[in-house]
């Protein structure tokens, strides 16, 4: 510690280099703080709520494009661990048009269970009333009320898609706290007007009564209906959250294949930058060395100073990644992958991991040239005109 | 008079190390923004191979994409007799009911996701442009058998020909590969389309009709029929307009290989800068000896933006280099990404073409001429005397 203001005078000794190393480290980190934000925001993560390692969801065995019938709802509520379970069905219409910044989640869902399972979300109790009594209104996310302006009251038109029905519906209550970019409506105005598919719904939502239960109760549904017509895939909420992400492929391979190309390019630019200054205090180095400094000493010093830029660079990245993520958030939101941008942000355990991955790139790219210093024959060092 | 660019190219060689890791420094932005880039391009290109202006698909007025579509028999028939619509050369019309289904179907590395079933009649092949197979033979109709694009068979697995792809009670028989050469259909499955009907209980109708229209005029007439006709009420659009919809799964791909190429351009400049700063620092005497000789202060200017140029030139033909050997060698197999408006995946090869990498390159100059710009600005600014006093 008794060196460390020797360290901050050599990180610091030409300022322009100081800057320019510690500016592509900055860009770097807000780039990787980004994307790993990004990453969990496509994987669900910020979605979960504090109680999503108790709730689980059960679908179609071959998937979301197919549904299930509703006499399930009882043998599954039997299950003993269950709390309740809502049917929902994905309504996926229009709302004004079809530009992708108009998009947001649309679920019938059963408002008596809905609380139950959603014990995590913030509503007024009178709000869910109102909701709860009046069949067709509807709930929905802070997020969305922000978006559109909508007040109590408000009615909404809902061009059907796959669903061949519009909805018409009216604003009773307000929802905050856990995926706010979603609407809630009655699954019997659904089960009213849609002919053919009253008794099927898309998935069950279902809260069990511990985080213990999820497992037991996930494999008995997938025992009790395994030879029915249509057999089903329970599983708790985070993997079917992380099912979309694997649907859209590759991506998560491609943005960490990223971050490690970019990771491995900064090391490459700070180590070139540390080797700069090391070579050009070949003398001083020998100086040092000859005023008593050990090895060891230099080389902790020459480290230190790596150390010690890229975590200036590593903190002012995180800060600069803040405002940055907001701006990109705006930009999602008018894009297919807006649901997302609503789970985009940066978390406190993400920016830990970029303070540690500064420490990291000041290591990795200081080695070699404090190595290389601690090497100095005094000598030669003190020979050498630079 | 110019100092001679061999100058320039000596002194990058004196100082190898650092040169090279600038050098790599650009490469790698250069690499993964190109990647990235024919990632994008990849997707783009599936969505306009084979796609015909003259093709259009009659949909559902609301529907985003044919899965979500559908087309009741009866408007079939009465669509079938709209005026403007193409004939073979038995003189029936060139329109193509095609049910479209999703299945779950377990990829090559075990992961599940879902694949467009088609099914289709003889004349949905009259309307497209040939599609071989490659492999085995073609479906019969009235059966169970199918036959898979050649992307489809490369990405999931039990897709060879003998096999069965099967998801819940719905089977299909594999009996040949085709080829639809990178089009959209080269994500999909194809079969009778009775019997996909038939298994997944849509006997009423159709989920799209697909017509082939003789020139632009018979287009406006028959889009005006689909519309205008109250036994119809439904949309049609073109393939291309349809496609280009569906394009939509490739932008924030391209945003990210914007957002991601701009940020580390920058990051890669401020080291090209940090490199150049040291070779005028360490040549400061190099330089005043240059201007002693009578050299002007343009000359020195020019003299190290060229070797900055070389740097970035040297970088983004590395970059290019390597993203060729990547994408040619090592991200051969097709990849899919989803489509938001089918939630199928749709497959897609990395495709690099000319354009892309010349864009690259001009991003790594880019990159260069940043990072030399102000270096050589100090180098053409110093004073002789003070210059060729210092040590």
């Amino acid at each position: 510690m008794k060196y460390f203001r020797l360290v901050w005078k050599n990180v610091f000794r030409k300022k322009t280099r100081a800057f320019l190393t510690m500016g592509s480290i900055v860009l770097v980190m807000v780039l990787i703080v980004v994307l790993v934000s990004l990453l969990n925001a496509l994987g669900g993560e910020a979605a979960l709520g504090s109680l999503g390692a108790s709730r689980a969801v059960v679908q179609h065995a071959t998937g979301l494009a197919n549904f299930l019938p509703l006499s399930y709802r009882q043998k599954i509520e039997q299950i003993p661990g269950v709390l309740a379970a809502a049917p929902e069905i994905w309504f996926g219409g229009t709302y004004i048009d079809q530009r992708p910044e108009h998009f947001f989640g649309q679920l019938s869902t059963d408002p008596e269970a809905w609380p139950i399972i959603n014990a995590d979300v913030e509503i007024d109790p009178a709000q869910l009333k109102a909701w709860q009594s009046e069949r067709d209104s509807f709930i929905a996310g802070q997020q969305l009320i922000d978006r559109y302006g909508w007040k109590l009251g408000d009615r909404i038109h809902i061009q059907g898609s796959y669903i061949l029905i519009d909805l018409d519906l009216v604003l009773r209550g307000i929802y905050k706290g856990r995926d706010e970019s979603n609407i809630f409506f009655h699954n019997k105005y659904l089960e009213n007007s849609w002919a053919g598919r009253s008794s099927q719904t898309g998935i069950y939502f279902l809260r069990v009564k511990s985080p213990d239960d999820v497992t037991r109760v996930t494999e008995a549904i997938n025992q009790m209906f395994e030879n029915s017509d249509a057999p089903v895939k329970a599983m708790p909420e985070k993997e079917f959250n992380l099912q979309f992400l694997e649907m859209m492929g590759n991506v998560k391979l491609l943005v960490r294949s990223i971050a490690l190309v970019v990771l491995f390019t900064v090391v490459l630019i700070v180590a070139n930058t540390m080797a700069m200054s090391a070579r050009e205090r070949v003398t001083e180095i020998a100086l040092i060395r000859a005023l008593g400094f050990r090895r060891g000493q230099v080389l902790g010093l020459v480290l230190s100073e790596a150390v010690v830029l890229s975590l200036l660079g590593g903190v002012a990245g995180v800060l600069f990644a803040y405002p940055f993520t907001a701006f990109l958030v705006e930009g999602m939101k008018h894009s297919p992958v807006a649901p997302f941008a609503y789970n985009f942000r940066v978390a406190p355990l993400t920016v830990l991991a970029a303070m540690a991955i500064s420490v990291g790139i000041g290591t990795l790219s200081g080695f070699v040239p404090a190595i290389r210093s601690s090497r100095i024959s005094i000598v030669n060092g003190l020979r050498q005109v630079v | 008079m110019a100092i001679p660019l061999k100058y320039n190219l000596r002194s990058l060689l004196v100082r190898k190390v650092s040169t090279g890791m600038t050098i790599l420094g650009v490469a790698l932005v250069v690499t993964v923004f190109l990647l990235v880039m024919s990632l994008a391009e990849g997707v783009r290109k599936t969505f306009t191979t084979a796609v015909s202006p003259l093709n259009l698909l009659v949909m559902r007025v609301g529907a985003q994409s044919d899965v979500q579509s559908f087309v009741e028999k009866e408007k079939y028939e009465s669509i079938r007799t709209l005026p403007g619509i193409a004939r073979d050369e038995q003189g029936q019309p060139l329109a193509s009911p095609e049910v479209v289904a999703l299945i779950n179907l377990p990829r090559k590395d075990g992961k599940k996701t879902n694949v467009i079933v088609r099914g289709v009649e003889p004349v949905a092949f009259k309307l497209r442009p040939p599609i071989p197979i490659v492999e085995g033979r073609m479906y019969r109709d009235g059966t169970n058998e199918a036959i898979v694009s050649r992307r489809t068979h490369e990405r999931f697995a039990s897709t060879n020909v003998g096999d069965i792809v099967q998801s819940g009670s719905q089977k299909w028989q594999v009996v040949g590969i085709f080829d639809a050469a990178g089009s959209p259909y080269d994500s999909e499955i194809w079969a009778d389309l009775h019997n996909v009907q038939g298994q997944t209980h849509r006997n009423t109708g159709y989920s799209i009709v697909r017509v082939k229209v003789s020139d632009a005029a018979a287009r406006d007439l028959f889009v005006a029929g689909v519309k205008g006709n109250q036994q119809i009420k439904m949309d049609a659009k073109t393939e291309q307009a349809f496609y280009e919809e569906q394009m939509g799964t490739a932008k924030p791909i391209q945003f990210l290989a914007y957002f991601v190429g701009i940020l580390m351009a920058i990051g890669a400049s401020f080291g090209a800068m940090n490199t150049m700063y040291a070779q005028v620092s360490a040549r400061i005497r190099e330089i005043a000896t240059l201007r002693a000789l009578g050299f002007p202060r343009r000359s020195i200017l020019l003299s190290f933006m060229l070797e900055a140029f070389a740097l970035g030139l040297l970088g983004g033909a590395l970059g290019a280099i390597l993203a060729t050997i990547t994408v040619s060698f090592i991200l051969t197999a097709p990849t899919g990404t989803q489509n938001f408006n089918t939630f199928a995946e749709i497959l897609f090869n990395f495709q690099l073409s000319w354009s892309l990498i010349f864009s690259g390159m001009i991003f790594a100059v880019a990159i260069g001429l940043f990072g030399g710009f102000f270096p050589a600005a100090r180098a053409a600014r110093l004073k002789i005397i003070n210059a060729l006093r210092e040590v």
